[in-house]
């Protein structure tokens, strides 16, 4: 009896001595990249997960009561802002009725804060001019100097409401901006091939990405932002790349591949389907291989 | 001069020389700390221009003001079959003002204007924003939370009107309620359930032209309460389901077979128990990556109005009888929608009450609906319904609808 009690008692020390720490923060982000950040920089003491999908366009996420039980529990909600999640994160923040996580609660992370936003429309601004951003583009992470202020403004909140874990947090930010740079050494062969070169885009999405990378958008398939290309557009698209000489599309998933085709058989150029976020394309499942896979691809696609 | 000059080269030379002698660790300290220091200084310019003066989005504090257009054309062939008789016209404008109240409330206001009814109060809610156990409160007049349907605005809706269900137990406008509002979300069985619980002052609108003995709401008994329960489920990662049940009941005026004058007033109804039980299931289909160009909703509701006799009839001989309801209605619908390209849907309803306006005649009605999207802020529809009433023949209506919305971007409803 008592052996059988000891062997009770050391399994179940066992047990627990093998359970894993124990999760301090849940983080739900509205893109599966601020979730990948936000588990680089958290570690095990976070566990994040995203709204959003990477092979999802970020403005139509539709507002499920399933992700309102996620945000229910969040201790953390950080989005890309600048009303990239408008037409759905009301809904859900609303549904959540989690006090932490609304305006002005101490887990609600608007990650654009700590960014340097371009794009950002001057004078008056109207829907005649399509979806209009009004606070500047959102699509920043496509630019790895904005992947790190995401990281270290994760690190600064989440040591906000755990400071157990401060130093945790600055050596997973320190980690992440390493790996970071050291794949930025190992592209920058690839970035000065796709410098300057004349490329199209399906939508602005790409504007933070020829930042960074050079490349030179001649032109959108989009003739304002949101608003589904035209035929009169097309033809003068057409045009502006066979005067510049722009030999790629670049697209997300999400988009019509027809049209784009159809503009480049009329181009010789090429469709260049590229993920704008993390997971939006089997094994890219982390920011710094999406920002690999994004870079050397488009490299050999400008060759 | 010369010998200056001669003697400051010769210096910094020996001191070129000096630090060229200095051991490997030491240069390997500097290095490291020029480092920390550039790190530093970039981490600062990063701060700078990541958080630039900024000005703040809204320093009046005023509230999101939007407004909705609800246009609609009626080309049926045997004439207009709106109230009006128009054959075009607005038929609602919507102004919305819709702030934080405090930290703890947030404020909705929603004005109606129309030829019809002139300017009223469509909704106007206090949300409490910071309650406990994922509760939410609403204290005001809101949208009844009783069946699918009846929870939409009707310019937000996929069809030009309500289901005839809708129109015939709840209103053609749908059915609102001014009173308190409770919902509670839990997920005790691992999905999405909302208990919703209100308490309103009475059930529909009060009719003009029906007095009873006393006010509907003198008794407690008499006001107007429903719950609903929502449940909901994802199939998938493109579909979901959702399961809901409604009950509503309260008291309301019905008419008697003629009024008679009690201490100088008119008496011509008498109060009597309705309530309305339903059930309502949609299906959604929505690809994530080609969401942008297709989906699919399938959406059915049934509900049953029980309508219970007045107390004290029929009454003594002499007296005016009671010629309100004296039987139990039924009906449902059921609408299916898919989208053909980014911003064209085609759709269609089949429609089936006891009517009660018709002394419950089965009232039958197909049509089919065709939505185009210029924009996410525009929405044009064009609808053919074929509308049977048994017995007294049938009517085919063709009607256009035309809707827009100006002011901030809004919610994408689901």
């Amino acid at each position: 009896m008592s052996r059988n009690f000891l062997l009770t008692l050391s399994l179940a020390v066992a047990a627990l001595a093998v359970r894993p720490a124990e999760a301090q923060l849940r983080v739900v982000t509205s893109t599966p990249d601020l979730a990948d950040i936000a588990r680089q920089v958290g570690g095990t003491r976070v566990v994040a997960r995203s709204i959003g999908q990477g092979y999802q366009d970020p403005h139509f996420i539709e507002a499920k009561p399933s992700f309102v039980l996620d945000l229910a529990k969040a201790d953390v909600w950080a989005f890309v802002g600048l009303d990239l999640e408008i037409g759905w994160m009301p809904l859900l923040l609303d549904g959540a009725r989690n006090p932490k996580i609304r305006p002005g609660g101490a887990g609600y992370v608007d990650v654009s804060k700590a960014i340097p936003v371009i794009d950002i429309p001057t004078g008056n601004v109207d829907r005649s001019q399509g979806d209009v951003h009004a606070l500047g583009n959102p699509h920043y992470w496509l630019d790895p100097a904005n992947g790190r202020r995401i990281a270290w403004l994760l690190r600064d909140k989440f040591t906000q409401l755990d400071p157990a874990g401060a130093s945790t947090y600055t050596d997973n930010a320190k980690a992440f901006e390493a790996r970071l740079g050291a794949a930025e050494q190992a592209w920058a062969a690839d970035l000065a091939k796709i410098k300057a070169k004349p490329v199209v885009a399906w939508h602005t999405s790409w504007r933070y990405f020829a930042v960074y990378t050079g490349m030179n958008i001649v032109g959108f398939m989009e003739p304002k932002p949101g608003v589904p290309p035209s035929p009169s557009h097309l033809a003068g698209l057409i045009q502006t790349m066979k005067r510049t000489g722009a030999k790629v599309i670049v697209m997300e998933p999400f988009y019509d591949r027809k049209t784009a085709d159809f503009v480049a058989s009329k181009t010789g150029a090429k469709v260049l389907v590229l993920p704008p976020s993390v997971g939006g394309r089997k094994g890219l499942d982390d920011y710094v291989s999406l920002m690999k896979y994004d870079i050397t691809q488009l490299a050999a696609a400008v060759q | 001069m010369r010998s200056l000059t001669i003697t400051v080269v010769v210096a910094l030379l020996g001191t070129q020389q000096a630090a060229a002698q200095r051991p490997d660790s030491l240069r390997a300290d500097s290095i490291a700390r020029a480092r920390a220091d550039s790190i530093r200084i970039v981490r600062e310019l990063e701060a700078m221009t990541a958080r630039p003066a900024q000005q703040p989005r809204n320093p009046r504090l005023l509230p999101d003001i939007s407004a909705v257009g609800d246009l609609i054309g009626d080309l049926s062939p045997k004439g207009s079959t709106q109230e009006d008789g128009s054959r075009f016209g607005v038929r609602e404008l919507e102004l919305a003002l819709q702030a934080a109240v405090d930290p703890y409330f947030r404020g909705d206001l929603f004005l109606g204007f129309s030829d019809a009814e002139g300017v009223h109060i469509e909704q106007a809610f206090l949300t409490a924003t910071a309650l406990p156990w994922r509760l939410e409160a609403r204290l005001g007049r809101f949208l009844a939370p009783v069946g699918k349907q009846n929870t939409t605005h009707r310019h937000d809706l996929h069809t030009v009107e309500h289901s005839y269900v809708v129109q015939r137990f709840l209103g053609e406008e749908g059915l609102k309620g001014t009173g308190v509002y409770l919902a509670r979300v839990f997920s005790p069985l691992g999905f999405y359930q909302e208990l919703i619980l209100t308490a309103v002052d009475r059930i529909g609108e009060a009719p003009e032209d029906l007095a009873a003995v006393e006010p509907a709401n003198e008794n407690l008994s008499g006001l107007g309460y429903s719950a609903r329960l929502r449940n909901y489920w994802d199939l998938s990662e493109a579909a979901n389901f959702e399961l809901s049940a409604s009950a509503m009941t309260g008291v309301r005026e019905q008419p008697l077979t003629q009024g008679v004058d009690l201490d100088d007033q008119l008496v011509n109804a008498a109060l009597a128990r309705q309530t309305t039980v339903g059930l309502d299931a949609t299906f959604r289909w929505r690809p994530l990556e080609q969401g942008l160009y297709r989906s699919f909703i399938l959406q059915g509701e049934f509900m049953r109005q029980l309508n219970r006799d007045p107390e004290n009839f029929p009454p003594p001989l002499g007296l005016p009888d009671y010629a309100g309801p004296r039987r139990d209605f039924s009906g449902a619908y059921v609408f299916a929608r898919y989208q053909v390209s980014r911003r064209t849907f085609i759709g269609g309803r089949y429609d089936w009450v006891q009517d009660p306006e018709a002394e419950g005649v089965s009232l039958t009605a197909g049509s089919g609906v065709l939505t185009f999207f210029p924009s996410e802020f525009s929405k044009l529809i064009a609808s053919v319904e074929r509308r049977s009433l048994k017995g007294f023949g049938g009517t085919t209506r063709l009607l256009l609808q035309a809707s827009f919305a100006i002011g901030p971007h809004k919610p994408h409803p689901f």
